[in-house]
């Protein structure tokens, strides 16, 4: 919008404000409405069928894999533009650098449960059936490849909070991979 | 960065947040309404001209793009898709309270092309959008498309369910009340 614009004069219809926003707030009704939809998005944690476990894992990956490829975009975005390059993610010690994902990450919860599955994770990998186990180190491997580009990325543009964002819910799908195995290995069954 | 690459980054965001949506992220939707809620509300308010029937349609906006996302093609603008989804949503409850208009008579006169819409002397923002608030709906209609959104006669057209000639019939009625209320000729 021009000067005059922003004084509430102007001199082409082109000039009115394209957007305007609603009084109320009316993500709520919507996410209501499609919060049945949304159900089917595998997210919960507690025990399910072998074919919905199945489709979680898939969809994981997917969301993993999607992580990989928003990244790659943007980095191949960034490296066009010819930016100088930022100093890499220091984790807590990088000032302001990704302050949602530091906070998860440093959760003593988080870190408990974390370690806790990681330590069990080669004999339970080991235990599930050899398609099981193919599925789960690819899920892995993306979800991994993924925590590894957006950090990369944040390290770039720490105050980004879509990639912080990206990163935390990159955490989150690592860790329900993590219990899904732990879950199909107590249950005695692959995934 | 110039602003070109900052939308095209945006852009890049937005593609990567509609596969998230498509996976059933509504946290991604959310992001989405959120970037463009403003633009579609702008939009069903002017074509409604009520801000509970106009909140009604931007709801529902968003509900049915949800429901369609598979159906979009991320080269495609998300702005335009969303406002197009606005504008059947728009008109179909304007056709189920039986508010259509008829479309004007002996007015298919072609309208001239003129992309900017401008005044011949500045006017307050208020004051014009009484002027068009007062407008027919038809030509309201057209004129919010082409002239406030940007879109072509062609794409007005289409999203209105009418032919191109009686788009451009629309705007040039447009452009006649709107001189004669604001009293300011509108090149």
């Amino acid at each position: 919008m021009t000067e005059q614009g922003r004084k509430g004069v102007i001199r082409s219809l082109g000039e009115l404000p394209q957007g305007i926003e609603p009084e109320a707030d009316l993500w709520p009704q919507i996410e209501a409405q499609i919060a049945g939809r949304a159900q089917a998005a595998p997210a919960e944690t507690t025990p399910v069928s072998r074919a919905a476990s199945g489709t979680r894992l898939r969809w994981l990956a997917a969301a993993a894999m999607v992580g990989c490829v928003a990244v790659g975009v943007w980095i191949g975005h960034s490296a066009s533009l010819g930016g100088a390059a930022a100093p890499p993610l220091a984790g807590a010690g990088h000032p302001g650098a990704g302050a949602l994902q530091t906070a998860w990450v440093a959760d003593p919860r988080y870190q408990r449960q974390h370690a806790e599955l990681m330590r069990s994770l080669g004999d339970q990998v080991a235990a599930l059936p050899p398609a099981s186990r193919a599925k789960v180190m690819a899920s892995l491997t993306t979800i991994r490849e993924a925590k590894h580009n957006l950090e990369e990325a944040l390290g770039k543009d720490p105050g980004n909070a879509l990639l912080q964002e990206l990163l935390v819910n990159t955490y989150q799908d690592e860790m329900r991979v993590l219990t899904d195995v732990r879950e199909a290995s107590d249950a005695g069954k692959g995934i | 960065m110039t602003l070109a690459q900052v939308e095209s980054s945006r852009i890049d965001w937005e593609g990567a947040l509609v596969e998230r949506a498509r996976a059933g992220d509504t946290r991604a939707f959310e992001r989405l309404y959120r970037e463009h809620a403003g633009r579609v509300y702008g939009l069903c308010l002017r074509m409604t001209r009520e801000p509970h029937l106009a909140e009604d349609c931007t709801q529902e906006t968003f509900i049915n793009a949800w429901r369609a996302l598979a159906q979009f093609e991320t080269r495609s603008s998300l702005g335009t898709w969303l406002h197009r989804i606005a504008v059947n949503v728009t008109l179909g409850k304007r056709r189920k309270a039986g508010r259509e208009e008829p479309l004007p008579e002996g007015e298919i006169e072609e309208e001239g092309f003129e992309p900017h819409w401008t005044l011949e002397t500045p006017v307050e923002v208020r004051e014009i959008e009484d002027a068009i608030g007062a407008l027919p709906t038809g030509a309201r209609d057209a004129l919010v498309l082409h002239a406030l959104y940007g879109y072509s006669h062609t794409e007005a057209a289409q999203m209105l369910g009418l032919a191109e000639g009686t788009c451009k019939a629309q705007l040039h009625r447009a452009r006649k009340l709107l001189r004669e209320r604001l009293n300011v000729e509108v090149g």
